[in-house]
């Protein structure tokens, strides 16, 4: 009885010793990896913050609104969107040649997964921006647009603008990452046929005397040569 | 100079008549109603007042459908007898032809322009094809400073209905004066006299394909030729009545082009400026008298509908373009308005601490120009909501002194002009030194 609990305990010790090494050197090869990456992250987040004044792209990414759409203040900085991009991508790397220590069939498969979705990843990260730009400018122009010929609730309706520019580029994202590809393709038929349709009803049935008089009230307005010409004399 | 908006035919006429000393411009786009009386006005300015020097009308048209152009060509000057000419009409030729490019008045000038310089004109007239109150003195009074007093650039100074003329009264005359120091009180007049050596300036130039083409070009020419130090003066014309203008066109549209016009003139000129203060006087020439005007009605509601649409839906826009002090006075104003839109008054101050920042903005880009200068627009309707109010009882001489009052506002504001405009952030020490300048002024 004592014999075969000894051979008990020392099967699991061997097994345990075995596993430990087997598997503690990469973990710690791992280890040291992730932490190069880290102080090498965090040292060249440091550099670039300090190095880059970026003003052109400052400017660009606040002129057009997207820092705006992702900082309300209107203040993300170049320097730290750049600084904080190469952080996490060096930190990635760094976790990837980590994971890569370990050399097995699993380990292996994720880091060439990850590996060649990077740059689909980068592409679909592209068509984002470019989006949320397209979005924000073209939600600015209907906005003043809007407010200046007197519609109601032009924030609504430049938001509605943005809204459907950032997922018309959210359904192109996900199609290039071939990721939920029907399910936003559908989304997006079913969202638009929709508004489509319902915008169709609601002038149909209930907004036809409403445009009517507005379409009347614009008529009407073009018509009083006294007040155009104030709006019209230099 | 490459001349291509010229067309051979265009070209072929002008080889036929060689030379003309005088040539009087007027851009055109379906106006048969009144360029009849403009051509007439025109060509019996030119017999009377200058029977001895070779002389050509030119029609720059921009592609009417109304029968504009027929209209130029077969309208007939006829009563010579009651305009005392001792001596028979010398003939004075007279052409039609569309300009290209960029639809608007600045393309038709260029046309018009070019066609002087070919002719070797000494003085080109330019004047709106929609006039009514157009008599052949205009000609008389656009042309003799440049011929017999040496003067390049010669611009209108009318009576004008109070209300009308309000972007020259609330933007472009106090912001031009406030930044060259000239008094030129209708910078955007329309009707213009210039020198040939000033013409062949402007065709030189290459920003033509800019707003320039359209409603910017009258002040793009007085600028340089204030900013460029051509020798610059006025003629008083009289009554400025003419028909609404372009129905189709908008305010906003119109708005952003003058005043963009300005912003950018003023990057370009920031020299001519930055260390000029105060204004002169600028020559007028004519003999002044009162004239009855056509009565204007403006609708104050729809202007304060339109200011507090702005607040309520433009604020993320203004926060980029205005300095924090000037926005949060715009933000009380409108709260004010909703209480009570009686008492509404947006002060001199703080509209010219408005154009001052939009004017920053717009060099420093803190957001797209294409979206700064139309979210002007609820803004300038304010002011001119408050103008009306303040004004509508008052005669012209006392609106005068009102705008007088704005002028000097801008005037003193350029300490708080140049803070802004190199981006210092300290600005509300430029502002009282400013707000000073102007007391002294006014105490002067």
């Amino acid at each position: 009885m004592i014999r075969t609990l000894q051979d008990v305990i020392e099967r699991a010790f061997a097994q345990l010793s075995q596993t430990t090494t087997a598997y503690l050197p990469p973990l710690l090869a791992g280890l040291i990896i992730l932490f190069g990456a880290y102080v090498t992250a965090v040292l060249v987040r440091l550099l670039l913050t300090r190095l880059i004044k970026g003003a052109g792209i400052d400017r660009f990414l606040q002129q057009s609104g997207v820092s705006y759409m992702f900082d309300r203040s209107g203040r993300v900085r170049t320097s730290r969107l750049i600084a904080g991009s190469t952080y996490w991508v060096i930190l990635g790397i760094g976790f990837l040649t980590a994971v890569s220590a370990f050399n097995t069939e699993l380990t292996n498969r994720m880091v060439e997964g990850i590996v060649l979705l990077f740059p689909k990843l980068v592409t679909a990260g592209l068509i984002l921006l470019a989006g949320a730009w397209l979005a924000q400018y073209l939600g600015r122009s209907t906005l003043v647009w809007a407010v200046n010929e007197g519609l109601p609730s032009p924030r609504k309706i430049a938001m509605a603008i943005r809204t459907v520019i950032m997922f018309v580029a959210v359904v192109v994202a996900a199609d290039h990452l071939n990721f939920a590809r029907s399910v936003f393709l559908a989304a997006f038929v079913i969202l638009v046929g929709g508004a489509v349709l319902a915008a169709s009803i609601a002038l149909g049935l209930g907004a036809k005397g409403a445009v009517q008089r507005h379409f009347q009230d614009r008529a009407e307005h073009t018509e009083e040569t006294p007040e155009r010409s104030l709006w019209n004399h230099l | 100079m490459p001349n291509h908006l010229l067309s051979e035919e265009a070209q072929g006429a002008l080889d036929r008549i060689e030379r003309a000393d005088i040539v009087v411009g007027i851009p055109s786009y379906n106006n048969v109603r009144t360029i009849g009386h403009v051509v007439r006005a025109a060509q019996a300015g030119l017999a009377k007042y200058f029977p001895q020097f070779s002389s050509l009308i030119v029609n720059s048209d921009g592609g009417s459908k109304d029968g504009t152009r027929e209209a130029v060509m077969s309208v007939q000057v006829e009563d010579t007898h009651l305009m005392l000419l001792s001596t028979p009409m010398p003939p004075v030729h007279r052409l039609s032809f569309p300009y290209h490019g960029i639809p608007g008045k600045g393309s038709a000038f260029r046309m018009i322009f070019q066609m002087a310089e070919l002719l070797r004109a000494k003085a080109c007239v330019v004047v709106d094809s929609d006039l009514r109150s157009i008599t052949p003195e205009w000609i008389d009074l656009l042309v003799r400073p440049v011929l017999y007093a040496g003067y390049d650039f010669v611009a209108p100074y009318y009576h004008r209905h109070k209300y009308d003329g309000t972007i020259t009264n609330s933007i472009v005359y106090p912001l031009t004066r406030a930044l060259y120091g000239l008094r030129v009180r209708q910078p955007i007049g329309g009707d213009f006299g210039i020198s040939g050596r000033l013409v062949s300036r402007y065709l030189k130039r290459n920003d033509w394909e800019t707003d320039v083409a359209r409603y910017g070009i009258d002040i793009w020419m007085t600028t340089i030729a204030i900013a460029e130090g051509f020798r610059v003066c006025q003629s008083f014309l009289g009554a400025k009545l003419h028909d609404a203008k372009d129905p189709g066109a908008d305010l906003s549209a119109m708005l952003h082009q003058v005043v963009g016009s300005v912003f950018s003139l003023m990057q370009e000129y920031e020299s001519a400026w930055e260390n000029r203060s105060g204004s002169d006087p600028v020559d007028l020439f004519g003999f002044r008298f009162d004239v009855g005007l056509d009565p204007i009605e403006v609708n104050l509601d729809r202007m304060f509908n339109a200011f507090l649409r702005g607040c309520r839906d433009l604020g993320e826009l203004w926060t980029m373009a205005l300095h924090p002090d000037t926005h949060e006075d715009i933000s009380r104003l409108a709260r004010s308005l909703e209480r009570d839109r009686g008492t509404f008054h947006l002060s001199d101050e703080l509209w010219a601490r408005v154009i001052v920042d939009f004017a920053c903005a717009y060099k420093q880009r803190p957001l797209e120009r294409s979206h700064l200068l139309p979210s002007l627009t609820p803004l300038y309707l304010a002011r001119v909501a408050s103008f009306v109010l303040e004004t509508q009882n008052l005669f012209s001489a006392q609106v005068e002194e009102r705008i007088e009052n704005l002028c000097l506002a801008f005037e003193g504001l350029k300490p708080y002009l140049r803070a802004r405009w190199k981006g210092e952030t300290a600005p509300p020490q430029a502002r009282r030194e400013g707000a000073a300048l102007k007391k002294e002024k006014l105490e002067v």
